[in-house]
């Protein structure tokens, strides 16, 4: 024990060697903390993966080789496949032009995000084309302005037979396509022609020594339409005519064969597009490598050098919040009157305790006293202690000040 | 396993390898190769729970004053240390080392860095290492744990273990008040052999005679002796010794409101009103002690929560410090019949009781009012309440209309605490009310009086 004006003169000494733990026990402490969580994550880990291997690996994009659902051509796909047909599926029209080659067959599905120079890329090749719902802009660069879109029909109410001679409607014979094409000049050939005039559900025509087969209805490749009256015959003999199909089913992001497709070289246009063209090749790398060194960072900042050390703090309340909150009462109240007498009480108590008046003293003699001590004016001084409230806050500080001053003046040995 | 930053500058430095092939290969192979170095580091660094510890640090220290835990640590295992040794200890006795001295750590978002080791031990050495503590709260505290976190020998990786080591400090209370103490005792030394003019009463005792000298009242003069030796022979006397004095600090809720908030420099500032009442208690004890009395200090709420009694002398003042240490305001009601009750089973005969509490209105009139007549009855109380140095500040304001009503509420509170006081000196108590600084020598000065006047 130890004065406390003095040095203390006890020691406490406490020495130890390890916390008793091993590394086997540490384990099975660690083990029963995180058993739990991490089995847990290790079911959610087994159901997502149960999910992803029940789940057959298909497409929902419309016209898709993969899609399986009723606007996906599947089906078709799988024929043609069985027929001997090599199709392949690409989503850029930069791959479509590399692969449609002569003694191909180019199937360009609706495509809303075709651009004019995309369609002219696509009616740059040798291939033999097939377009289904094409837009202006595609059906005038593929056929060179033969074939063009009427206003839009509507579905024949029956069946409507082909009425030319191409193979393919031949074989295909009654059909419910839609017509919507017209034929713009000679050399064209209409089949299912609508009840107006001009307008056709097919139109084909020869151009450059290859075919354009433009269908104005794009139900006879999907699979919920494609058994409907004579579609699949038709799909099988316009896109079975090659032993290659190139079916382009355009990503909605595909810039490709355009000028906005910044070439990444010299001699390679139409090579990948966007962003990371801008940035050196290494930078990917890099980033990831960036991500890799904040994860190491943060393993090095989380491990504090041994627990916080806690310590009881006393509940501490602060005396003045009353005094304030009386204060403020006044304040907000306006309470001239209270904080004046609060004032004018307190002056006179420290007055006639400095000048020996008893606590009982009346108003009279401690006037009369003050007057003694200061030689002041009885009437300022007895209107200083005892007079009305102030008017407002200007008169209360004034009064304030000069209740100051008479003390002090009091106080003036 | 922990990582330092040499893993991190290592992990970034793949970078270069990354840019100049960037293939994927190349981020899995620099990738194994920071976890290889990282677990081979881990797996040379020593074992952190194959050091011994040996911790010791004084039993007790005065608030205020440094000390120095000191931590010997050994590398009990057949490897060489390297490592970072941390001696935690709670934050109120935190310090960094400073230009003069040291300071009290006051930013509790940083470490303390004071308290960080690096040591480098071959295996069987051991090395002394000194943390610096300031202590800034009265109180007992328990020391942390000690912390060692071994690196391998390239430090890029290592092994980490919080070791508890016992540890415990007593931190007394600062007692700045024993300044104020040389004055009193030399006019307590002017009390004694003083001539019985002023002071002759009940509580004075026949101390002397001595020759008249010219000032002495007439009256002292003792005829017997001066017939007897021929010469003129006055009496002297000197305060009667031997009386009890009894401090009880109320540690209820009133004595957890914080006062001094005005920085004067001490170093505990914003303290709680319980702190001024135990350097009061320090000072009054220490000096009635010197004056011969006999000194008793209660703390009390609804129980007892320190007691000091039967000791005097050299013995009082480290018992007092000791008692007093670990007392905490408790945020009850004070049971002043309780009070009253351990103070009657503790002294029977007339002693002085002093009260160190608050003058807060309402609390006065519901507990102790009640109550003071029959302890007055029967004793001396002297009522000393610590007065809030801030609301002493407000009552001055005069700046502005808002700092006006703040003074006129403080005003009306001044005599809302006086009214009280009149009250309590009208039921025979003495009422000491005092800011906290002043409290301690203020209370002393009534003690003197009293012991002069002979009311003890």
């Amino acid at each position: 024990m130890s004065a406390p004006t003095t040095e203390a003169t006890g020691t406490w000494t406490a020495s130890a060697t390890g916390d008793g733990t091993t590394f086997a026990s540490r384990s099975r402490r660690r083990w029963r903390t995180v058993r739990w969580a991490l089995l847990v994550l290790v079911s959610l880990a087994a159901l997502v993966a149960l999910l992803a291997v029940l789940r057959p690996p298909t497409s929902t994009t419309p016209y898709d080789t993969g899609n399986t659902r009723d606007d996906g051509s599947r089906a078709l796909a799988q024929v043609l496949a069985r027929q001997g047909v090599t199709v392949q599926q690409v989503d850029r029209v930069a791959d479509a032009v590399a692969a449609a080659g002569p003694g191909t067959t180019l199937l360009v599905p609706p495509s809303p995000y075709l651009l004019a120079q995309q369609a002219e890329a696509l009616a740059g090749t040798e291939a033999d084309v097939v377009v289904a719902d094409a837009g202006h802009d595609l059906l005038d660069a593929v056929s060179a302005g033969r074939i063009g879109r009427a206003e839009r029909g509507t579905t024949p109410p029956t069946p409507v037979p082909p009425d030319c001679e191409l193979p393919a409607a031949v074989a295909a014979g009654a059909s419910l396509l839609e017509p919507g094409l017209e034929a713009l000049s000679d050399g064209v050939t209409t089949c299912w022609p609508g009840r107006m005039s001009n307008t056709a559900a097919l139109a084909t025509t020869e151009q450059d020594g290859r075919t354009v087969t433009a269908v104005h209805d794009a139900a006879f490749l999907r699979n919920g339409d494609v058994l409907t009256e004579g579609n699949a015959a038709l799909a099988l003999h316009l896109l079975g005519q090659h032993r290659r199909l190139v079916w382009l089913v355009q990503d909605p992001g595909d810039l490709s064969a355009t000028d906005l497709d910044a070439p990444s070289g010299p001699g390679s246009p139409g090579e990948s597009a966007g962003l990371a063209d801008l940035l050196p090749p290494w930078f990917g790398a890099v980033a990831w490598w960036a991500l890799l060194v904040a994860v190491v960072a943060a393993l090095w900042r989380v491990r504090r050098l041994g627990p916080l050390v806690a310590e009881d703090l006393p509940v501490v309340v602060p005396a003045a919040e009353s005094t304030r909150g009386r204060g403020r009462l006044y304040r907000r109240a306006r309470s001239r009157g209270h904080a004046a007498a609060g004032l004018r009480a307190a002056a006179a108590a420290r007055v006639a305790h400095r000048l020996g008046l008893p606590r009982s003293a009346d108003r009279a003699t401690v006037v009369d006293a003050v007057v003694r001590a200061t030689g002041g004016d009885p009437h300022t001084v007895t209107d200083l202690l005892y007079g009305p409230p102030p008017a407002d806050d200007v008169a209360l500080t004034e009064l304030a000040r000069r209740l100051d001053t008479l003390e002090s003046e009091v106080h003036r040995p | 396993m922990v990582l330092t930053w040499r893993a991190v500058v290592l992990a970034a430095l793949g970078a270069v390898p990354v840019a100049l092939w960037p293939v994927p290969g190349v981020v899995l192979v620099w990738a194994l190769v920071v976890v290889g170095v990282c677990c081979l580091d881990v797996a040379l660094a020593a074992s952190p729970r194959q050091v011994a510890l040996q911790r010791s640090v004084p039993t007790a220290v005065r608030l205020g004053t440094p000390v120095d835990s000191r931590l010997v640590v050994t590398n009990a295992a057949r490897r060489r240390l390297r490592a970072v040794v941390r001696d935690a200890w709670p934050p109120s006795l935190a310090a960094e080392a400073h230009d003069a001295g040291r300071r009290a750590h006051d930013d509790p978002a940083a470490p303390v860095r004071a308290a960080r080791h690096t040591v480098d031990l071959a295996p069987g050495d051991a090395v002394r290492l000194r943390t610096p503590l300031l202590p800034t709260r009265r109180g007992d505290r328990s020391a942390g744990p000690v912390t060692v976190r071994t690196l391998g020998p390239l430090r890029v990786a290592g092994r980490q273990a919080s070791i508890p080591v016992g540890g415990r400090l007593r931190v007394l209370p600062e007692f700045t008040a024993r300044r104020h103490l040389p004055s009193r005792l030399a006019r307590l030394r002017e009390m004694d052999g003083r001539a019985a003019v002023q002071v002759r009463g009940e509580g004075t005792e026949f101390d002397s005679l001595r020759e008249y000298v010219v000032g002495d009242d007439v009256r002292s003069i003792d005829w017997r002796a001066t017939a007897r030796r021929g010469d003129v022979v006055v009496r002297t006397w000197r305060p009667e010794r031997d009386r009890r004095v009894v401090v009880v600090l109320d540690t209820g809720r009133t004595s957890a409101a914080r006062i001094g908030t005005v920085d004067d420099g001490a170093v505990n500032v914003g303290g709680t009103r319980l702190e001024a009442s135990v350097e009061a208690a320090l000072l009054l004890g220490t000096l009635a002690d010197r004056a011969g009395d006999r000194v008793q200090v209660l703390a009390y709420d609804r129980a007892v929560r320190a007691r000091v009694a039967g000791a005097s002398g050299p013995r009082l003042l480290p018992a007092m410090a000791d008692a007093l240490a670990a007392v905490e305001p408790v945020l009850l009601e004070t049971d002043w019949t309780g009070l009253v009750g351990q103070v009657r089973a503790r002294v029977s005969q007339r002693s002085l009781v002093v009260l160190l509490t608050s003058l807060d209105p309402a609390a006065v009139e519901t507990g102790l009012l009640p109550v003071i007549d029959g302890l007055a009855e029967t004793h001396q109380v002297v009522v000393a309440a610590v007065s809030d140095a801030e609301v002493a500040a407000l009552g001055a304001g005069r700046e502005s209309v808002e700092d006006v009503y703040d003074a006129a509420a403080a005003a009306r509170g001044d005599l809302d605490r006086s009214a009280v006081a009149a009250v309590l000196r009208r039921h025979g108590a003495e009422v000491v009310e005092a800011l906290p600084d002043e409290l301690a020598p203020r209370l002393a000065d009534t003690y003197l009086a009293l012991k002069a006047a002979g009311r003890l």
